[in-house]
């Protein structure tokens, strides 16, 4: 299976271009609003910056680490529900208890670090799913604190006042500016994560952990770094899904499919890859909208009302988005074991080889 | 003062002796063989060395600490480093990125690190390609990665597990040139090897491991005559 790619696909350093698309890409994202104004698009938007954060922050400990967690959504929940009890019962704004909801994600991480981290491979991706249940569970059970399956709803957010300006959360706009901003300084951070000791370290962990511990790595503790640092952006995205969504119970933030879903962006898109998850985001996000919400597309004025498509996927597909997202992993495993951006590079360097060869060859013709 | 000192050093697994009361030490800027059969304890000694398994008894001191309880990465950082055996490349990471890896343990800025890396690669010969992936090199330069990085490491003392294990006469010849190279600028080595020819060549001390016990001691020449050597290992005099 292995093609052997000879010359390493990752240059590391700078590259002028990756940053030129990346500032273009935000640029274009930032004005995008100011052209599209229907909210179910922002929407749209804001699900997708959602999910880009998701795969950025597991990518941390899954991507480069190398450990295959299928428990984030306890720091995914822990982030929603610190903020959003924060805000309901403390009446603190949530810009302010965001930062209580990754200090305690992070704390949590590292306690679930030092815990399942002794374990290795399917153990540990076992021993992360159990943590996340015990949480849903607890969080079901001490209904005094929690309020158990009635979970919270936002009652009003506050206005924010930066300067003179007053930004109120009545509209998907600001929601949309903020999950971009947001997903903006994720990849940011994982960038840099990528391109330091940290990097490195993770990397050596996950290629072989003993060849790592023998050159100077304590694998327990850069694990739990990077599990820190993942769990950090985790609950920055859950403490925003709930104030975007309004409403959180111990299934819908601490449930199974969302652990599950923080592996599925990365795996579709690009394990270890800064673009992977941006692209598994990409894929993954349209396609549980349409098989959802097909009549989503008739609102974007895609499709028509009575279109036949609309109304199969209504009909047969549903309440099957999980089968589907089952058959996309099996394909993807199988025919696209490094995701899409693998395929997508497969595709280039074969077209760069190409282009190369033609140009060894033609000099020959004319001499 | 002994850089190494190994006393009584013993490893049981179950009931099972991989190492028993093994004692010897090495000067600065030796090059100890460690040969034996197979299953003789070899490999078991270097786990216990560098703290991948605690010894069940006895003690293993590096320039005057006491090791036992320290794990590998504290015990690279000493500035003892082992190679394995099988070879373990970071499969998925460039040849300069291995040994890079093994530099960021004395440093933390990747500008210094990659230059590290770079003269380490050249000590080896491997500075010709620093951006293949380590996952797809041939043997022979996997196992020069090995050494590379474990150099990167700054080490004091050098592990060498059967580097020249599966190497064709050229490159074992080539792998003989590196230790003696490195002998030269005053690393410590400790060399398990089966290739007799070679260990006698390079090594000033041999210590033979029998059965995970110490079967003998000595200068190249005296072992290869000692008759209880070979009974249990050599089967004829190597000249």
């Amino acid at each position: 299976m292995d093609r052997r790619p000879l010359l390493s696909r990752a240059p590391r350093g700078f590259s002028v271009l990756g940053l030129v698309l990346f500032v273009a890409a935000i640029a274009a994202l930032a004005v995008f609003p100011s052209f599209v104004k229907k909210p179910y698009v922002l929407h749209m938007g804001v699900v997708l910056f959602l999910a880009v954060i998701q795969g950025q922050a597991w990518n941390v400990v899954g991507g480069y680490a190398g450990q295959y967690s299928v428990g984030h959504a306890a720091f995914f929940g822990i982030g929603a529900y610190v903020t959003m009890m924060l805000l309901e019962v403390n009446k603190i704004a949530p810009w302010v208890g965001i930062w209580a909801a990754i200090a305690a994600a992070v704390l949590v991480s590292l306690v679930i670090g030092s815990i399942t981290f002794r374990l290795r491979g399917p153990y540990f991706v076992l021993a992360s799913i159990s943590v996340a249940e015990i949480i849903r569970l607890a969080t079901l059970h001490f209904k005094e604190f929690t309020r158990g399956a009635e979970g919270f709803l936002v009652s009003e957010i506050p206005t924010l006042k930066i300067g003179a300006t007053e930004i109120e959360f009545f509209t998907k706009r600001p929601f949309y500016f903020a999950a971009l901003g947001l997903a903006v300084l994720t990849i940011i951070a994982n960038w840099i994560v990528q391109h330091s000791k940290l990097g490195y370290y993770f990397q050596a962990i996950r290629e072989d952990q003993d060849a790592a511990h023998s050159l100077g790595i304590n694998p327990a503790f850069y694990k739990n770094v990077a599990l820190a640092i993942s769990a950090a952006f985790t609950a920055a995205a859950g403490g925003f899904y709930a104030m975007f969504v309004k409403f959180i119970d111990p299934n819908t933030v601490f449930g199974l499919d969302i652990s599950v879903q923080f592996v599925l962006i990365c795996i579709i898109g690009g394990i270890g890859t800064i673009l992977g998850p941006v692209i598994g985001a990409m894929v993954l996000v349209p396609l549980s909208e349409i098989l959802r919400n097909p009549k989503g597309l008739v609102q974007l004025g895609i499709v028509s009302s009575d279109s036949g498509f609309v109304r199969f996927v209504e009909a047969n597909l549903s309440n099957a988005h999980m089968l589907v997202y089952g058959i996309l992993v099996v394909v993807v495993i199988l025919f696209a074991p490094e995701g899409v951006l693998g395929v997508i590079r497969r595709l280039a360097s074969r077209v760069r080889r190409r282009a190369s060869s033609r140009g060894r060859t033609e000099p020959a013709a004319t001499a | 003062m002994a850089i190494l000192d190994i006393k009584h050093v013993s490893k049981f697994f179950g009931g099972l002796a991989a190492n028993s009361d093994v004692s010897f030490s090495m000067e600065q800027g030796m090059i100890m063989g460690l040969i034996g059969p197979n299953g003789a304890g070899k490999t078991t000694l270097f786990n216990c060395i560098t703290g991948y398994y605690p010894p069940s008894k006895g003690e293993v001191t590096f320039k005057g600490t006491r090791l036992n309880g320290l794990q590998p990465d504290q015990v690279c950082r000493l500035g003892m480093v082992r190679t394995w055996q099988k070879v373990r490349p970071l499969a998925k990471l460039s040849v300069v990125d291995n040994v890079m890896v093994g530099a960021l343990a004395r440093t933390s800025s990747l500008k210094i690190a990659r230059e590290l890396a770079m003269e380490q690669l050249k000590v080896v010969r491997m500075d010709h390609k620093p951006d293949f992936l380590a996952g797809g090199l041939p043997i022979g330069e996997r196992k020069k990665l090995e050494v590379a990085r474990a150099l990167a490491t700054k080490p004091e003392l050098l592990l060498l597990d059967e580097v020249m294990g599966g190497l064709n006469p050229a490159e074992s010849e080539e792998i003989i040139q590196l230790i003696l190279e490195l002998k030269k600028r005053g690393l410590t080595q400790m060399v398990i090897e089966h290739d007799m020819k070679a260990i006698m060549r390079i090594s000033d001390r041999i210590v033979v491991l029998n059965s995970g016990e110490k079967l003998a001691e000595g200068g190249p020449r005296e072992i290869a005559d000692n008759p209880d050597v070979i009974a249990a290992y050599l089967g004829e005099r190597v000249e």
